[in-house]
């Protein structure tokens, strides 16, 4: 039969085991963090943002931003419109909450596709390549997906 | 019939040690949340909710989730998660409070029997893993059914991005349940530390 440990073998024990499960746990989600996306130029990638009642395009012919969110925030300088993001650490991403004065609220959000597709990750983790078309939407439930 | 309520809110609040204490475990609910609101799901309130019903059981198995989320929900709402409409608030709300006070629950039901010893916090901590897991799970139903149902995503999509979060839920229970349980622990056993060792002996009553 195994000796009785005492309290302070146990204490040591059990925080050993806590100490190796947090780490286990917190590199784990490291893991699963998505890989940052490179800056690389893109050559003629589109923009369609569509609010209600008002759209806007842009097109540039090379951008090094590169990612659907970097594209959107490219084009909020350039064309002078407002753009509200949360920027989320876990998981890394943000999360657009308006843009040119629409928030997002009551049945609307802005969603995004890349070429007529839902990505399911954030849209500063979506890579751009050449010939893309962004569109940013104000879509309700009925619309979306 | 005053005193009839007096003797009620007695036995429901517990003596001075357990009132104090449960005022403290939603001061820690509340104010832990607050400080971690940058990281999702990194949170004080599971921890005090577990607590709660493991140590002081009572009404304060109730109390502390839901006098922490009163706070916090409000708060949550109108700045984190700003935007969203009545209806997903609701039902959000609804399993966030109902999963809290469950946690409570299920503390109240494996009160350890030993108090202030290592293995008493193993326990909390252990049981901690497989109902963070059963919050998590229940959550995000929650947040499928109100939130992205009606943009046609499937629950499948919404507990496979739940992962991460979990993970993180998970981390946060390990963290906070067995730092906070040797301290509320130690706390309820022997009160607050104190020069006058007759003060300081005194066993709190149990349920």
């Amino acid at each position: 039969m195994a000796p009785r440990m005492s309290e302070k073998q146990q204490a040591i024990l059990f925080a050993a085991v806590l100490i190796a499960a947090i780490a286990g746990l917190y590199a784990t989600t490291l893991l699963l963090q998505p890989v940052p996306v490179q800056a690389s130029a893109v050559h003629f990638v589109r923009l369609d943002v569509e609010g209600m009642g008002w759209s806007i395009q842009y097109a540039p012919v090379t951008t090094n931003n590169n990612t659907a969110f970097g594209l959107l925030l490219e084009a909020s300088a350039k064309l002078a419109f407002p753009v509200a993001y949360v920027w989320y650490q876990i998981p890394q991403g943000v999360f657009v909450t308006a843009i040119n004065g629409s928030v997002n609220g009551e049945g609307r959000y802005w969603l995004y596709q890349v070429n007529g597709v839902y990505p399911n990750i954030a849209a500063d983790h979506r890579a751009l390549h050449d010939d893309d078309v962004v569109r940013w939407s104000f879509s309700t439930a009925q619309e979306g997906m | 019939m005053r005193r009839r309520w007096q003797a009620v809110l007695e036995a429901g609040l517990g003596d001075a040690r357990t009132r104090i204490l449960g005022i403290f475990l939603i001061i820690v609910a509340v104010v832990g949340t607050v400080l971690m609101r940058s990281y999702a799901n990194i949170e004080t309130v599971f921890a005090a909710s577990l607590l709660a019903g493991s140590l002081l059981g009572r009404w304060w198995t109730i109390l502390v989730p839901l006098t922490a989320l009163a706070v916090l929900q409000p708060l949550e709402w109108s700045t984190t998660y700003v935007g969203y409409g009545l209806n997903a608030i609701t039902g959000i709300t609804f399993f966030v409070i109902s999963g809290y006070v469950f946690v409570g629950f299920l503390g109240r039901r494996i009160r350890p029997r030993v108090l202030f010893r290592v293995k008493s916090v193993a326990l909390l901590t252990t049981i901690s893993v497989p109902v963070t897991i059963a919050y998590d799970l229940w959550t995000a139903f929650g947040e499928w059914y109100f939130i992205t149902r009606p943009f046609g995503v499937g629950i499948r999509t919404v507990l496979e991005a739940q992962v991460p979060f979990t993970l993180y839920h998970l981390l946060s229970s390990l963290i906070f349940v067995p730092l906070f349980g040797s301290i509320f622990l130690f706390l309820h056993t022997y009160g607050w530390p104190s020069r006058t060792p007759a003060a300081a002996t005194k066993t709190p009553d149990r349920e």
